[in-house]
């Protein structure tokens, strides 16, 4: 049946789900229809627009109980960790440990979105000093504060060094507000010096031995910390399971988005893989569920491409996006532009990349964590930027500012400069804040006219 | 570009921004080191206008491409937007510029080798830039003579007014050897009461703790004693908290580099370590043996690690703080400042002297020091 895929309101999607469970849906258990999450607090959700198939009515509904998720985990006596500032490289190691469930807790910063506002978190914030020149990151720690959005973690981790310092800072507040952090540094990813030992890295980059070395040893630390909390050893043989198991949702992703971006016809919208994508460094808090919600949308999308059904109009205009946005709604606004995202670099396109199977596993993850895009040089990442870009088909680049995020204040000049000297097509900065409604005229006509200058810049 | 030539010499200068560089392994390259405050905040900046972006970040990139120091310049990890700018730096292309990984973690051996791999590391961009790699003893005899005029300069601290003692900290780290003891000398000549304090009145002690100044800034430290403060503690980066400790003699001889780091990564308290719960306890100990009565906070917009630092000194503190935050070079962002400054001296001359104080963590747990600095 080549039934055509649509964008759909929250509203829509009340009938479609009748229609689904009229069909014979088979759900999991954290299924239903989506209205629900309105009635928890998820008000954003009736503003978007959403893919219509059961596919992504898992994906959401995966992606918005993931709260519930956790507290089952820690009534059922698991140990949860919570690994801050971390893009694919701890959750793997505690993955890799029986009755232990890691979580993202920076992954609050979308509860000011998903709940516009109403979960009081950014105002949790505000009353601790941390105001909104911080990055909307700062939701975590009010979730932290009222408890309210995930259990309080049995161990928390922390990367830092080059990292960026809104959450650096917020992460330290939470310790001296008494909740211990295990820190561990990653340092800046330099270039080797010549005639220096160097390892080639996932993905693109290229790091020093001696700093693979060091990184490996860090995560040594964390393993350690990990396997006391689980009171079991963290050896090679289970580590490499977990990263085989991290693999197969990496291979799923990989296949999803060379569909995605590259089919004639959009197959999925932006909205969806943004939260796909995200499954890579966190699982939402279940490896095995997001293989099961992954290999659902992966085979959603070959069907659509098989048959040639897209989202969008065919002429849409192929762009690549940079960062993640902190309110989802903008992913609509593209596509509302004539846009369709062609590529991510969402500040963790290693976390996309295979964990090598073919090294001690410690080395193989102490590799992937030196590979992360924003660890090293802004001139790096815009490097694999634009051969991603180009190898995309991309005809316009976004790079979408977190407010706030002290990263975001200057590597728009560098990726913006190597994109144009490179590539040759228009960029635009823009910048997102939690609820855009204020400025979406603003963000609307910035996104219209870089789609407008990409038409007239691939017809002459 | 024009080498940088010193009063004596033809020395060239090594730029550098941060506390955790140290002076004396440029100088032992037979490099001057040059510890740059940008003049001002960058209004006219290259980056320096956009949003989001620290404005002291803004001012060093500014610096760094007018030639502050064109043999090369010295960046630092030690905070984020810094990280950037290294790489607008490079980008420009115009200076070469090294930036040095400063671990943020410290209580590990791991940490310390990261920084002592980093400073060696250091070393060779010096001698790519012109620099001679320093014998052991020669580099323990440069150690000696920094120390020596960072011992001098401490020893009249009380005398000097804290512009005077401010500017001389920075002197001692952008002289060449044959410099420091000169103008740690001069500094001790020159000393003099504040100008300008109120004759009889009393003046309120406080502590200045922060961020980095511009060289302009620092007219902000004679409205403090002008307005009847005394700056008896100077914790903001580049200040007393951020110099090193003293050198160990049988250390110095037997491993000049390993004491080296010891003085600069072991010892220096800072906002960005993690956890920095060391900066409160080095703060603990000289609020309390300076008989502070008040902290000027001062920021900069957009500097995330000491702007979240704010409410917890505030919570922590047994002083009022009073927040200042700098955004640019607005004439009327001073005067607002100034007059911020006099109200709370005004606020604290009515408050009388505190009880005895408690310094208490955030959660009334004891704070480990990060390195004591015996003095």
């Amino acid at each position: 049946m080549n039934r055509p895929a649509r964008r759909i309101t929250l509203e829509a999607w009340g009938r479609r789900y009748d229609e689904l469970c009229a069909a014979g849906l088979c759900e999991p258990d954290y299924g239903g229809p989506l209205a629900r999450h309105v009635d928890d607090g998820d008000l954003r959700l009736c503003k978007l627009a959403m893919d219509d198939s059961a596919a992504a009515l898992r994906l959401w509904n995966f992606l918005l109980t993931e709260d519930d998720r956790l507290r089952r985990a820690r009534a059922g006596g698991a140990r949860i960790v919570g690994t801050m500032k971390d893009l694919g490289t701890v959750p793997v190691m505690a993955y890799s440990l029986d009755d232990v469930v890691a979580f993202y807790p920076d992954g609050a910063w979308w509860i000011p979105c998903v709940m516009e506002r109403t979960a009081g978190l950014l105002e949790i914030a505000d009353s601790l000093g941390i105001d909104d020149s911080f990055c909307p990151v700062r939701a975590m720690l009010g979730a932290f504060v009222n408890e309210a959005h995930f259990p309080i973690p049995d161990l928390l981790t922390c990367s830092v060094g080059a990292t960026c310092d809104d959450l650096s800072a917020i992460a330290q507040r939470l310790e001296a507000l008494g909740h211990p952090v295990v820190w561990w540094e990653i340092p800046h990813r330099r270039r080797p010096d010549a005639g220096e030992d160097a390892v080639r890295l996932p993905g693109r980059f290229v790091a020093p031995r001696r700093q693979v070395d060091f990184v490996r040893r860090q995560l040594e630390g964390v393993a350690a910390a990990l396997a006391d909390l689980a009171g079991q050893s963290l050896d090679d043989e289970r580590l490499a399971a977990g990263i085989r198991r991290a693999n197969r949702v990496r291979r799923l992703l990989d296949e999803l988005r060379q569909l995605a971006f590259t089919a004639a016809a959009c197959p999925l919208p932006a909205l969806e893989m943004l939260i796909a994508e995200m499954l890579a460094i966190h699982f939402c808090s279940d490896p095995n569920e997001s293989i099961a919600v992954l290999e659902a949308l992966l085979g959603e999308v070959r069907r659509r491409v098989a048959a040639g059904v897209g989202i969008l109009p065919a002429e849409a205009v192929r762009v690549f996006w940079v960062n993640p946005v902190a309110d989802l709604r903008v992913m609509n606004l593209l596509e509302d532009a004539g846009g369709r995202v062609c590529g991510t670099e969402y500040l963790f396109c290693h976390a996309l990349d295979p964990i090598p199977d073919d090294l001690a596993p410690m080395e193989a993850l102490a590799q992937m964590a030196l590979a992360d895009p924003m660890v090293g040089s802004p001139a790096d990442r815009a490097s694999r930027i634009c051969a991603d870009a180009r190898r995309f088909g991309a005809e316009a680049v976004v790079i979408s500012r977190i407010p706030g995020a002290s990263h975001c204040a200057m590597e728009g000049a560098v990726l913006g400069a190597a994109v144009r000297q490179r590539l040759g097509i228009p960029v635009v900065e823009i910048e997102v804040p939690p609820i855009s409604d204020a400025v979406e005229p603003a963000l609307r006509t910035r996104l219209e006219a870089l789609i407008e200058t990409a038409k007239d810049h691939g017809s002459r | 570009m024009n080498d940088e030539r010193g009063g004596r010499g033809e020395l060239k200068a090594i730029g550098y921004y941060h506390a955790l560089v140290p002076p004396e392994w440029i100088a032992a390259h037979g490099l001057r080191p040059r510890w740059i405050a940008p003049r001002s905040l960058g209004a006219r900046s290259r980056v320096g206008t956009s949003r989001g972006v620290c404005p002291y970040a803004g001012a060093c990139v500014d610096a760094a491409l007018d030639g502050a120091a064109s043999a090369g310049v010295v960046m630092t990890t030690t905070c984020d937007q810094m990280r950037y700018a290294a790489a607008l730096v490079e980008q420009e292309g115009r200076v070469p510029c090294f930036l040095l990984n400063v671990p943020s973690t410290w209580r590990t051996a791991e940490a310390r080798g990261l920084y002592r791999e980093e400073v060696e590391r250091l070393g060779r961009f010096l001698v790519r830039r012109g620099g001679t790699a320093p014998t052991p003893a020669g580099l323990a005899r440069v150690m000696l003579e920094y120390d020596r005029a960072r011992s001098a300069l401490l020893a009249d601290r009380e005398r000097l007014a804290a512009r005077q003692f401010a500017e001389s900290l920075r002197n001692v780290g952008s002289a060449d050897a044959a410099e420091r003891w000169d103008r740690a000398e001069g500094c001790r000549r020159q000393a003099t009461r504040v100008a300008g304090a109120p004759e009889g009145e009393e003046r309120i002690a406080l502590a200045l703790v922060g961020g980095p100044f511009v060289a302009q800034d620092r007219a902000m430290l004679d409205r403090i004693e002008r307005a009847g403060g005394r700056i008896v503690l100077n914790a903001a980066d580049g200040g007393e908290r951020t110099m090193p400790a003293p050198f160990d003699r049988a250390r110095l001889e037997a491993d000049p580099l390993g004491e080296l780091t010891r003085a600069y990564f072991d010892s220096i308290p800072h906002v960005f370590r993690r956890p920095n719960d060391g900066l409160y306890a080095w703060l603990g100990r000289k609020l309390a043996e300076r008989e502070v009565r008040g902290i000027v906070f001062r920021r900069y917009v957009w500097c995330d690690l000491w702007h979240a630092e704010l409410d917890r000194l505030r919570r922590w503190s047994p002083v009022p703080v009073l927040d200042l935050d700098v955004a640019d070079d607005d004439r009327s962002a001073g005067a607002r400042a100034t007059g911020r400054i006099e109200a709370f001296l005004e606020t604290l001359r009515r408050a009388g002297r505190p009880a005895e104080s408690r310094f208490s963590g955030e959660t009334g747990k004891r704070i480990e020091p990060i390195g004591e600095r015996p003095r």
